[in-house]
């Protein structure tokens, strides 16, 4: 029994050694992956185009335009001329913020009287219009502040713990291990398994003494150890490249990585057993592995503002569950203690996944 | 001529049989279209609202309540937990059940009226920055607003007044973003994959062999290959406008122009899939080349990611990208309401991109094939 399983295991060896789309794949795309997230994933808005409408003139308006340059956040691109040139540069997207100094700006400042700026701010990018208008708030209470004399009374104190510095690629990259293992090893192993169906050959596997489920665990046993071998890979690169901190137990983070790469291979083969077409099962696995853990995993998106049902749809991707795991052991330096819940729904999760192939697999022989 | 069309109407009509036969297919593509885009749409926000809060109030006094008051009803924090000490805060961040935690020490209401300025602290779970950073962002309006209420000082007086306003979406939700970056992903993964394995599959049964020995010629044989999906990527939009409509997001701009700009990017994403065609000998590697290629360009667009937060030469690669140039496209139709006479580069660009992918990827096909 043993040597059939390993008899399926060397099949399919051979036949990923002689296909260098596959290894290619399977080993550049990763690192590729982690490379183009992690350096350029930020929302993060560094010179934001701006443009001014200065309508007073004076010094202190003046002094008021540098401040934003000056702040690192913005890049003035134009000074408008008048009211009509707000609605195009914002229409041609040449500047995401308008500021507008009214008339009188310099004088009101003067007397304390409330002196107006406006700021516009482009919406259609809602992401970068919530940061850039807040950034804008900043500069305009850091020029207030240095003509103010009194302190005010009251400030906020404010610690970011577990990624003091809030770099993006510290958070991201304990996401993307998730992410990247959900994107290859699924649809890798569904592939192998449809296209032996869409080719019949695997009528002949199953009219040979191998088992169902034999087949099945020989044909999942390469795969996971290419993903094993992706998450070595990425993990190393970034920690050695992105210098990401790992503060807590990395045999922890392997052993969760196991549950998690059989957890991938499983659902490739439940892909693999629903379909006959290869085009089907790329379809089914960029919308049912890939995207759903991309967003409704908690990556980018935080998953408390979701509605209630929709809170739920993301408990059915164990990206989401990783996710947890993994930052947890790599920012927040947590344990067992805190994340078995998490590991032990992985583990449920496996098994029903394999469960259902073994029984989807076992049906279609009979 | 006329046979020469003929011939082509004939070879499109197979194409079209033999894609709609395959009710699978369009099935998960209506479902990327719509359900997708829905689930998206209502699930997926950058912004902060009702963050999980946790407060430790040292003070407990009536100025401490009031500052906490402000905290939760001011939409942004949800506070949900108290703690006595900072170990059960410690634990609550630990475990992921609150993200943020206020605290506000001992003395705060002595000091904020004998020995200003009175402190307060605001604790980040920074293991999501962009959450934390907004966050951060609310906390100092919301504590910068007492602070103005409470100056008695004629200096410390409001001396600039900033209204900020948000144009084409006043009220500023993802939802509006949302929806349109999902069609135009759609669209890419649509466009790429089924071109590339429409191909690849012919080549991997020998068939085009077949159809090389006959009449048709290269060029006809691709156009023909390109009509189904191309029809069925645009037949696609039509109930992703209504749910584009149904959520808010109505087509502002014209019909006419919205069809023409998606046909030039399907084109573009087709074309895509052709050149990954060429590379590959089976439908596996098509497919795994196609995730290969689809990655970096999804990435790369400004869909999910503004281009403003991308590197320098990052932003200068995006030029390249039609799904990049697509997007603003949409952003202009829907939300702008602009037309030709501002889209006009973007349509441009879009349709040149296309031109040449299409270009190099009919070259190889004929120089594989020939």
């Amino acid at each position: 029994m043993r040597t059939l399983v390993g008899q399926v295991v060397w099949k399919e060896v051979r036949e990923i050694r002689r296909d260098p789309v596959t290894i290619g794949v399977a080993l550049l795309l990763p690192l590729i992956m982690l490379f183009i997230f992690g350096s350029a994933l930020s929302l993060d808005v560094r010179d934001a185009p701006l443009a001014v409408y200065d309508r007073d003139r004076s010094p202190a308006s003046r002094a008021l335009i540098e401040a934003f340059p000056q702040s690192g956040h913005f890049r003035i691109v134009k000074g408008l001329r008048g009211e009509r040139e707000i609605g195009q540069v914002l229409d041609r997207g040449q500047a995401r913020l308008v500021v507008v100094i009214s008339e009188g700006f310099s004088r009101k400042l003067e007397r304390g009287e409330g002196a107006e700026v406006q700021t516009l701010a482009d919406g259609s990018f809602p992401a970068t219009a919530m940061l850039v208008l807040g950034y804008a708030d900043g500069v305009l209470q850091a020029f207030e502040a240095e003509r103010v004399e009194a302190a005010p009374p009251v400030e906020l104190v404010t610690r970011v713990w577990f990624n003091a510095p809030l770099e993006s690629v510290n958070y991201i990259v304990p996401g993307l291990f998730a992410v990247i293992l959900m994107a290859f090893p699924p649809l890798l192993t569904a592939l192998a398994v449809v296209r032996e169906k869409e080719s019949g050959s695997v009528q002949q596997i199953f009219v040979s003494p191998i088992r169902p489920y034999e087949f099945i665990i020989g044909k999942a046993i390469p795969y996971a150890g290419i993903a094993f071998l992706q998450m070595l890979m990425i993990l190393t690169a970034s920690l050695w490249w992105f210098a990401v901190p790992f503060l807590g137990s990395v045999p922890l983070f392997l052993a969760a990585t196991v549950v998690y790469v059989l957890c991938t291979v499983g659902l490739g083969l439940l892909i693999s057993s629903l379909t006959r077409s290869q085009l089907v099962a790329m379809l089914l696995a960029l919308l049912f592995t890939l995207m759903p853990s991309f967003l409704f995993s908690g990556f980018l998106y935080p998953i408390y503002t979701m509605p209630l049902m929709m809170e739920i749809y993301t408990w059915l991707f164990p990206a989401r569950h990783f996710i947890e795991i993994s930052r947890g052991i790599a920012m927040k330096d947590v344990g067992l203690a805190v994340l078995w819940p998490q590991l032990l729904l992985l583990i449920l999760y496996t098994t029903v996944v394999f469960a259902i192939t073994a029984r989807l697999f076992r049906k279609k022989v009979a | 001529m006329m046979p020469e069309f003929g011939r082509l109407a004939a070879l499109a009509r197979k194409e079209m049989i033999y894609f709609l036969r395959d009710r699978v297919i369009l099935a998960l593509i209506l479902f990327l279209y719509t359900a997708e885009v829905l689930m998206c749409v209502y699930a997926l926000t950058l912004d902060v609202q009702d963050l999980p809060t946790a407060v430790s109030d040292l003070d407990r006094t009536v100025a401490s309540r009031e500052l906490i008051d402000r905290f939760d009803q001011s939409g942004y924090f949800r506070i949900d937990h108290s703690a006595a000490r900072e170990a059960e805060l410690e634990e609550l961040l630990d475990r992921g059940e609150v993200l943020a935690a206020i605290v506000v020490p001992p003395g705060f209401a002595e000091d904020l009226t004998r020995h200003p300025p009175a402190s307060v602290q605001l604790i980040l779970d920074g293991a999501d920055a962009q959450t934390a950073s907004i966050a951060q962002g609310y906390a100092d309006r919301i504590v910068q607003q007492l602070a103005r209420e409470r100056a008695t000082s004629p200096e410390g007086q409001v001396t600039i007044e900033h209204q900020a306003r948000v144009w084409y979406i006043p009220e500023l939700t993802d939802r509006h973003f949302t929806v349109l970056s999902m069609i135009a992903l759609a669209g890419m993964m649509v466009g790429v994959i089924t071109a590339a394995a429409g191909i690849v599959r012919e080549k991997e049964a020998g068939t085009i062999e077949q159809l090389l020995v006959s009449p048709v010629r290269p060029t006809e044989l691709i156009a023909a290959k390109m009509i189904p999906p191309l029809v069925v990527g645009l037949v696609a939009l039509f109930p992703a406008l209504v749910v584009a409509a149904a959520v808010g997001v109505p087509l502002e701009g014209g019909l006419a122009l919205f069809l023409l700009f998606s046909a030039m990017f399907l084109l573009g994403s087709m074309a895509m899939g052709i050149l990954i065609a060429t590379f590959t000998e089976t439908l596996q590697q098509a497919l795994l080349m196609s995730f290969f290629v689809l990655f970096p360009v999804l990435f790369l667009s400004g869909t999910l990611v503004p281009a403003e937060s991308m590197p320098q030469w990052l932003q200068l690669v995006i030029e390249l990208s039609p799904l990049y140039h697509y997007l603003e496209g949409l952003l202009g139709l829907f939300l702008k309401g602009v037309g030709l006479e501002v889209l006009w580069p973007r349509l441009a660009a879009t349709t040149l991109i296309a031109l040449v992918l299409l270009a190099v990827a009919l070259g190889r096909l004929r120089r594989r094939l020939g």
